[in-house]
């Protein structure tokens, strides 16, 4: 089973992830924005990170850039309400995914299985 | 008052008439003034000497009763002379002055002698000397007085004897010798009286002409100014604006000119007053379609400005809407995922607590969506509505704060409400007060550095607006603030400071326009470095004057759709 850190600021997404992953067997972290992201992701060794890119002090692509830069084997997999600039340049950056909201926890689980596959295989 | 101002308030006609009258009377005056005294003279003159013809008549008459002194043939005579009215009485003297005979009565001692008259006779003769002379009663008489002569003839005596025979007329000598003395007394009253016949007879005829000239003048004096009236009068209801009038005169003078000249002048004057008229209602007619151009363009305006609002809230909104979607659907899938894993009978409490859990989430969240569904279309449809109506301010600025949530949480701006929960529902259109409260909250928004505060304060003031007060806003931020420069312009269409594409400088000019057809009022107070805030008044009861435009022009268009 895997480290998952969470970082959003809606309430009810951390809620419905942490429950959803718990469930599935998964260490379940959260943070409810930008720059307590990037600590929290810094601080602990998580296998995926599930990040928001729009959040107030400091985005998700800003929390991505960051933390690869201290951690560059970390794990990304973005959310968004709207594809946007953000979303193109985290990908183009290397965030193994994107996910639009709303998204079906199918989705989440195969991009999960996906990345953990790979540190897996390392 | 002096004599110039009174003469100039005369009229035309007396202006004419008195002087002329004035000047006509004084020279008929003088003239018949002059006439009588002449005549007077001559009555005077005729009675004179008529008397000294009479006097030497009765001297010669006179000479032989005298001589003889015949009383009875003087008597005779006096009694021929007294047909003549004119006698007032006569006396015949002789040489010692005893008084031969007399008519009328006469006392010498009683009259006064006025002056002399020089008439043919000798000054230096005091028996022949004529005066004018006033009796006791103040009545005036002519005396004359003629001596009574004959002529003698005288012989010389020494050469009567020697000479006797010779030629008479070496030797007889006539000699004039002195017999008596005449007093004739004549009466002036008859000469008075024609006098003063001839006298009243000038004075009426003087007055006769007078009268005769001045209604003569008096005409045709009317018949000059008669004209003139008409002119005045005809200028008179001109000058009150009745350009219909013309002056009508056939005559061919000065004023015959004067009033054709008159009569043109009104003719162009009328005829420029019908091209400003029509002028002004084209005018008023062209003003009307303006404005309902100007309207329309309004209407536009605030409807465009709503769509670039719309646009900037699609970001907001769309992660306000998908983050509850998200749960939605991720605890329908969750909640599904896990019931296919067992059979009904399988669940146990743990497992049906999650599941109460999940659905309460569920219902929460779409309760969510759809409250902010709802809100998006509130906002939208009320672009062209200028429908007036019961309006809850702070329901309205709620409802606000829900579009712009998601943007102040990731701004990490905090937004506080203190909001008077007491504040009366106001006259207003919701839409559109939404419109104005979100492009305040923005642009503080936009103002502001992270972690500072925007507060929006309602309150209800009952001294302001006309009828039942009205409820005052502020919008307080903590931003940037305002240049002095530019606070005058920023409600202007257009003016912005922010980057292309972030702000299209229509926010504040629309909701000015708002807030004035809702009879209220928008001011800014703003410091640099310090921050801005914004107040709204907008009264309970819309006033009676406030712009009322939109509200059947534009509410007859159908609604276009956004
Ligand atoms: N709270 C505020 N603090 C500082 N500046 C402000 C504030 N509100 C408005 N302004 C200034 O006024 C300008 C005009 O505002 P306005 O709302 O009319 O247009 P905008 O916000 O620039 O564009 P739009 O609202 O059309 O998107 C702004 O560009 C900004 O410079
Ligand atoms: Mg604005």
């Amino acid at each position: 089973m895997a480290r998952i850190l969470v970082v959003d600021d809606s309430l009810v997404i951390r809620n419905l992830l942490v429950e959803y992953l718990s469930d599935q067997g998964h260490q379940v972290d959260t943070a409810i924005d930008g720059q307590e992201g990037i600590e929290k992701a810094l601080d602990g060794d998580y296998d995926a990170i599930l990040c928001d890119l729009h959040m107030p002090r400091k985005n998700g692509y800003q929390v991505f850039t960051e933390v690869i830069a201290h951690r560059p084997q970390s794990r990304f997999i973005m959310t968004d309400s709207l594809p946007d600039e953000l979303a193109r340049m985290a990908q183009e950056a290397g965030a193994y995914g994107c996910l639009t909201k709303p998204f079906d926890l199918d989705e989440v689980t195969r991009t999960l299985e996906k990345i953990l596959a790979v540190t897996k295989s390392i | 008052m002096n004599l110039r101002g009174w003469i100039d308030r005369w009229k035309l006609r007396t202006k004419f008439v008195l002087p002329i009258s004035f000047i006509l009377v004084c020279s008929i005056l003088v003239v018949s003034a002059y006439l009588i005294e002449r005549q007077e003279e001559g009555f005077h003159l005729g009675l004179e000497t008529n008397g000294e013809t009479m006097v030497r008549i009765l001297a010669m008459q006179a000479e032989s009763g005298v001589l003889f002194e015949d009383r009875q043939e003087l008597e005779e005579l006096l009694e021929k002379f007294s047909v003549f009215e004119d006698i007032r009485c006569a006396m015949i003297y002789n040489r010692e002055g005893e008084l031969l005979s007399q008519l009328g009565e006469w006392d010498d001692n009683s009259t006064v002698r006025l002056r002399e008259i020089n008439l043919s006779n000798d000054p230096e003769d005091a028996s022949s000397r004529d005066f004018y002379v006033e009796d006791s009663a103040g009545a005036v008489f002519i005396e004359f007085n003629y001596p009574v002569m004959t002529r003698v003839e005288k012989l010389d005596r020494e050469n009567l004897g020697i000479t006797g025979g010779i030629d008479p007329s070496l030797t007889r000598t006539f000699v004039r010798e002195h017999l008596g003395d005449i007093k004739l007394v004549l009466s002036l009253e008859n000469v008075n009286k024609s006098i003063a016949e001839a006298r009243l007879t000038a004075i009426i005829l003087t007055l006769l002409v007078v009268a005769v000239t001045i209604v003569f003048i008096a005409f045709i004096v009317r018949f000059v100014t008669k004209p003139v009236k008409m002119l005045v009068d005809v200028t008179d209801q001109v000058a009150r604006g009745d350009l219909s009038q013309r002056v009508h005169l056939k005559q061919h003078d000065e004023i015959g000119q004067l009033a054709n000249t008159f009569n043109k002048m009104i003719g162009s004057l009328q005829q420029s007053r019908n091209e400003i008229e029509d002028y002004n209602r084209t005018l008023e007619e062209k003003i009307i379609q303006r404005t309902l151009e100007l309207e329309d363009a309004q209407a536009q305006l605030i409807q465009s400005e709503k769509m670039s609002a719309i646009g900037q809230l699609a970001a907001g909104v769309a992660h306000e809407l998908n983050n509850p979607l998200g749960g939605i659907l991720g605890y329908a899938q969750f909640a599904l995922e896990k019931m296919k894993k067992k059979s009904p009978g399988e669940f146990g409490d743990k497992e049906v607590n999650a599941f109460i859990r999940y659905l309460t989430d569920i219902e929460t969240q779409a309760r969510r969506c759809k409250a902010i569904v709802q809100n998006l279309l509130r906002f939208s449809r009320s672009r062209r509505e200028t429908e007036f109506d019961d309006v809850n301010v702070n329901a309205t600025i709620e409802d606000t704060v829900t579009f712009v949530e998601h943007q102040l949480h990731m701004s990490q701006i905090e937004l506080k409400l203190e909001t008077d929960a007491d504040l009366p529902v106001i006259q207003g259109n919701g839409g559109q007060l939404q419109q104005v409260f979100t492009n305040l909250i923005i642009n503080a928004m936009h103002a502001s550095a992270p972690g500072t505060c925007i507060t929006i304060k309602s309150r209800y003031s009952p001294a302001l607006g006309e009828f039942g007060g009205a409820v005052e806003l502020q919008f307080i931020d903590r931003g940037s603030g305002i240049e002095p420069e530019n606070i005058k312009k920023i409600f202007e269409p257009f003016f912005t400071t922010k980057e292309v594409g972030k702000g299209t400088g229509l926010g504040l000019s629309v909701s000015y326009g708002i807030i004035k057809d809702h009879g209220g009022e928008i001011k800014v107070d703003s410091i640099i470095g310090q921050g801005t805030t914004f107040t709204l008044i907008l009264p309970v009861q819309k006033p009676a004057d406030a712009s009322d435009t939109s509200k059947e022009k534009l509410g007859t268009q159908p609604d276009a759709q956004v």
